[in-house]
């Protein structure tokens, strides 16, 4: 079954309210009935409506995510004309969105676009003229999500996921047959097979959703590393990127000693950028532990810059063989110190690896370096619907996940396959949300393809 | 000639068109049921059965609303057997074997003694259509009656075709002309029109088999009924079924003969069921299998005849007679009657309103397999929805459509709706995604008092419902009202009976939800007089799927808005801004009537209902302040 269209008036939801362009306060609006509740879980007061309290936002750990202003408005004497509130804290994308993902924790829905101006709409709190607006308003988000969309179901992640629906339809199609045809003569596999197959859905539903969220998550964004020999300027490089944006929009601090992140905005999308621990052959066993961390690093990031001096090309072979092979194809070579080079020089060795010449300190080439990252990172899709695309995409693989959890328990206590099925079911829906809608004709399809049934 | 107007008309004396003619009879709408012939009222064409998977659901539908099918198929049934009775309650269903003829005569009695109904005999060639709207019919000798609604329920006889091999011949049923004139008048109107077959094997005189070397299938002990007014004295003598195989060398002959099978010559343009395949498209698709089962069922009490249910095809009758012999205790068989496969017109049903009237013509009701379906059950609560509908119009009351999560009539009208169909539309208990609440147990809890309030439940049907009903409430409101703990009087008593011990204060109702609790031990722990049987497994049904009820009763919630908003029957999707072409595409063919119909046509987005949603919201707008 499709996603419904309108979110009725017991659901609450919640988007980051300011656009993804860089600013100083980062809005993360809610509306719906559940959102005092949740607003006073992240802030620890129930605010008063129309009144400005300055808190902290918490998450469930009680780690502090950023602290800000709280405020309320009771329905409907508000924008969408249900309860909404806000919480205004630190701009940028990083912030709001860890904001964000608590709030979703907590049970908010993540908005569709235009969903809150379409509750105002419904909600009678925009007139005719507004009112014609919305549509274009959502005929253009249209558009942009379903690009979103397509986006982020290139690849792997869609491949699995796809294959996860198929898997979940073959499982259905065993209960389902055996409800509907119990005197035909289908094979059967026991109760065993029934939870092991179950059991199988969820270790591979588990994966996808690693898969999903692996780099691509609310908080971190999509990760870039930067690796290189010590010394070919990965820092300053870093710093130069960062700060042609003007955009470092908070410093998460390094989860390990040997790494450093920054978070950038590019055109919009948040990126972490990582500067790991000098590639090289070591013995020492703390700097073995590091490095063995930068290739656990450099296996899983969504693009990797070589950096290396221009002046010091004899290091680039050296950098290379300590690459894992897995990243070769999601690689960059960085030439840095361009401006070093003599105008007349040749600008390098010539190697099979896509590379550009930039100037960490005078900024010549970065706009290159810019755009190529743009295109291996986000593609042309604009950065704010990926990112919700993918969040609604890991909110499905969850609530599917739930399900066939829910599942399993049913099979193991013994209750009936109509039961179980009925989980899977809603399983298959929620997946559904993702690779598109299942009718049961497409089931008693299924059957009719794989047992041979009739009278 | 002419005569005095009717409010309803019902053209054909089947499942459907029986149904039809007793609903609208009985909200008190003067009508008239029109057959080709009197004596074939209630006729079963295909296999003498009523009920299984999904199909007793309907039937059990039906009968809650006061139809005819239950009490007829309880008065018929020569053998009762609960499928699927070792799995949950959702899906049991019930299954008879019928007698023909005392099925017949059986919904004759009721049919003859209905009030404001009358029966006339002679074929209907024409439909009088008067500004848009129907206006009557006129039959082959030209009579002409007028009403307000007529509802076709014609079955496989417009433009029906049989073929035997690769022989063919015009008929509506073996023995039975086909409706022509009138199959070529609909074809005039603005509907959309296909093809589908059906099949039927070949039948078998039973004193020609040997019954000792197949297996023998009674009826259950102690003997379902069906009807929630029935019981197991009003069935005939009981009588067992017989489960035999075909054998290899049968396989051999289908395979010989293909050539001759009018399926596979591409003789045969409609498309046939997949659920129903017939024997030689068993043996070609499943190639690997050496042998399919066959039920061996009997055509009734007085009948040497036997119907082979699973050697549905249309060979030539010599090779029918070949491969007929080749099966375990078929070899001396003597066939009484061949096989054949028969085509015939349906009509999309997406040119129908929910409540079964077409689009294109006021008043004209399709029920049946008009409508692309198969089976007596489907045809039978197709037949009552339209006789109410067409009643309904007739006094000129708004449509009653049933919904999906109400009944399984709901799930099969807004299928065939939304999406149409490419073979015939037979009902399977996977097709409703509110199963566990669409229960044989409970038709009478969702459907009796509506039923009531459109007309159709009299007052002993009424008197019954409400007793169980009451004493339904009554003691669910004692187990949700009555807690117990560890430290309760009744501790003791109730923890022999857990597997879990108590641990703290529960409802009676929550420990009924445990796997194993039975409401009999319950009652007796706590010293209560337990309940009649059908109450108490009602309760122990409603506890079992509490959990998983509730989550779809959030789920019906979440979606009630969009189900209840109605998209105009002129509303042009060209002008709804944004749509993709796709998307208009796919609405167009379609036309849902609500805006939940058209989140379930498949591959439409969030986002094209979203613009749908906004565009009607503002044309309501527009409306609510002119209006």
């Amino acid at each position: 079954m499709s996603q419904p269209a309108s979110a009725p008036a017991a659901d609450t939801i919640a988007a980051v309210a300011t656009g993804p362009a860089p600013g100083g306060i980062g809005i993360v609006r809610l509306s719906g009935p559940a959102s005092l509740e949740i607003g006073a879980a992240i802030c620890g007061i129930r605010p008063a409506p129309r009144r400005v309290y300055h808190c902290p936002f918490t998450a469930a750990s009680g780690e502090l995510l950023d602290h800000g202003i709280v405020l309320f408005f009771q329905g409907p004497a508000s924008y969408t004309g249900e309860d909404v509130l806000e919480l205004q804290g630190h701009g940028g994308s990083v912030a709001p969105q860890r904001v964000l993902a608590r709030v979703l924790e907590l049970g908010a829905r993540l908005a569709r676009p235009g969903e809150f101006t379409e509750r105002a709409f419904l909600n009678g709190k925009l007139d005719l003229t507004q009112a014609e607006a919305v549509a274009d308003l959502i005929a253009s988000s249209n558009e942009a999500s379903a690009r979103a969309a397509v986006n982020s179901l290139q690849g792997r992640f869609s491949e699995l996921a796809s294959q996860l629906a198929a898997d979940i339809l073959q499982a259905r199609m065993y209960f389902e047959a055996h409800i509907d045809f119990p005197e035909e003569e289908l094979q059967t596999e026991g109760t065993g097979g029934i939870r092991t197959s179950i059991q199988s859905l969820i270790t591979r539903l588990e994966e996808v959703r690693a898969q999903a969220s692996r780099g691509r998550n609310l908080v971190e964004g999509t990760t870039v590393v930067l690796a290189g020999p010590p010394n070919a300027g990965k820092s300053s490089l870093l710093n130069a990127l960062s700060g042609m944006d003007s955009a470092i929009v908070t410093d998460v601090p390094g989860t390990t000693r040997d790494v450093l992140r920054e978070s950038v905005l590019l055109d919009g999308v948040p990126i972490t950028l990582l500067d790991t621990a000098g590639l090289r052959e070591t013995v020492d066993p703390i700097e073995q532990e590091g490095v063995r961390r930068s290739e656990s690093l450099l296996a899983r990031a969504d693009h990797v810059l070589v950096v290396v001096d221009v002046l010091n090309p004899g290091q680039l072979r050296q950098t290379l063989a300590t690459l894992p092979e897995t990243a070769a194809p999601r690689t960059t070579l960085v030439w840095n110190k361009a401006d070093l080079l003599a105008g007349d020089s040749p600008r390098s060795p010539v190697t099979e690896w896509p590379a550009v010449w930039v100037s960490a300190r005078t900024g010549e080439g970065l706009e290159n370096l810019r755009a190529r990252l743009r295109n291996c990172v986000t593609g042309a899709a604009p950065a704010d619907h990926v990112f919700s695309a993918r969040a609604r995409h890991v909110e499905a693989l969850d609530a599917a996940l739930q399900c066939l959890q829910n599942a399993a328990q049913a099979a193991a206590a013994g209750a009936g396959l109509e039961m179980v099925s009925e989980d899977l079911r809603v399983a298959h829906d929620q997946l559904g949300r993702i690779t598109g809608t299942v009718t049961s004709d497409d089931l008693l399809g299924e059957i009719f393809a794989g047992f041979c049934i009739g009278k | 000639m002419k005569s005095h107007p009717y409010d309803v008309i019902v053209v054909g004396g089947g499942h459907a068109g029986t149904e039809a003619a007793l609903a609208s009879a009985r909200m008190g709408r003067s009508t008239l049921l029109l057959t080709h012939n009197i004596d074939t009222i209630g006729q079963m064409s295909c296999n003498p059965a009523i009920g299984g998977i999904g199909k007793s659901h309907l039937v059990r539908e039906v009968d809650a609303l006061g139809g005819a099918m239950a009490r007829a198929t309880d008065q018929a049934g020569i053998q009762f057997r609960v499928l699927n009775a070792g799995k949950g309650p959702a899906v049991r269903a019930t299954r008879a074997q019928a007698d023909r003829v005392l099925y017949r005569q059986a919904i004759r009695r009721v049919v003859e003694q209905q009030e404001n109904l009358r029966i006339f005999q002679q074929p209907v060639d024409d439909l009088l259509v008067e500004q848009g709207r129907v206006a009557g019919v006129r039959t082959a000798s030209g009579i002409e009656f007028r009403a307000i609604s007529v509802v076709l329920a014609t079955g496989t006889f417009l433009g029906g075709r049989i073929h035997i091999g690769l022989e063919q011949s015009a008929g509506g049923r073996a023995g039975d002309p086909p409706s022509i004139p009138l199959a070529d008048r609909l074809r005039e109107l603005n509907l959309r029109v296909g093809r589908l077959k059906t099949g039927t094997p070949p039948r078998i005189d039973a004193r020609s088999v040997d019954f000792s070397v197949m297996e023998r299938q009674p009826g259950d002990t102690p003997t379902p009924w069906i009807s929630f007014l029935g019981n197991a004295e009003m069935h005939p003598r009981q009588v067992p079924c017989h489960i035999t195989h075909t054998t290899p060398e049968t396989h051999d002959i289908i395979r010989a003969n293909l050539d001759q099978s009018p399926m596979f010559t591409g003789v045969i343009e409609g498309t046939g069921p997949r659920y129903c395949p017939s024997i030689e498209d068993k043996v070609h698709r499943f190639a690997e299998r050496d042998s399919h089962q066959i039920f061996v069922e009997p055509e009734g009490l007085t009948s040497t005849e036997l119907y082979p249910n699973g050697i549905s095809t249309s060979l030539p009758f010599a090779v029918q007679e070949a491969l007929v012999r080749t099966i375990c205790g078929f070899e001396q068989a003597h066939l009484t009657r061949p096989g054949y496969a028969i085509e015939y017109d349906y009509f999309d049903p997406r040119d129908l309103q929910a409540s079964l009237e077409t689009r294109a013509i006021a008043g004209l009701f399709f029920a049946g397999q008009i409508n692309g379906t198969t089976g007596y059950e489907e045809a039978a609560a197709q037949g009552l929805l339209a006789g109410v509908n067409a009643a309904r119009r007739a006094s000129e009351e708004s449509a009653w459509v049933p919904a999906r999560h109400e009944s399984y009539i709901g799930v099969m009208v807004d299928d065939l709706i939304t999406h149409g169909t490419r073979e015939p539309y037979r009902m399977f208990t996977s097709r409703a995604e509110y199963r566990l609440q669409l229960r044989e147990d409970n038709a009478d809890l969702r459907l009796t008092s509506v039923g009531r309030s459109l007309g159709l439940v009299d007052d002993v049907r009424w008197q019954v419902f409400e007793t169980r009903h009451q004493a339904i409430e009554r003691e669910s409101a004692w187990l949700h009202g009555t807690h117990v703990g560890p430290s309760s009087q009744r501790a003791a008593e109730l923890g022999n009976l857990l597997e879990q011990p108590l641990t703290r204060d529960q409802s009676l109702f929550d420990l009924l939800r445990r796997p194993g609790v039975q409401v009999a031990h319950l009652y007796r722990a706590m010293d209560r007089t337990a309940p009649a049987e059908d109450i108490g497994q009602q309760l122990e049904v409603q506890a079992r799927y509490s959990g998983y009820i509730e989550r779809q009763q959030a789920e019906i919630q979440r979606l009630q808005e969009h189900e209840q908003l109605r998209i105009p029957d002129d509303l042009s999707y060209q002008s709804v801004s944004g749509l993709s072409a796709e998307a208009i595409q796919k609405l167009e063919e379609t036309r849902p009537l609500t805006l939940g119909q058209a989140r379930r046509i498949p591959g439409m987005t969030p986002a094209a209902l979203s613009l749908l949603l906004v565009h009607l919201r503002r044309g309501g707008h527009r409306l609510g302040q002119t209006g």
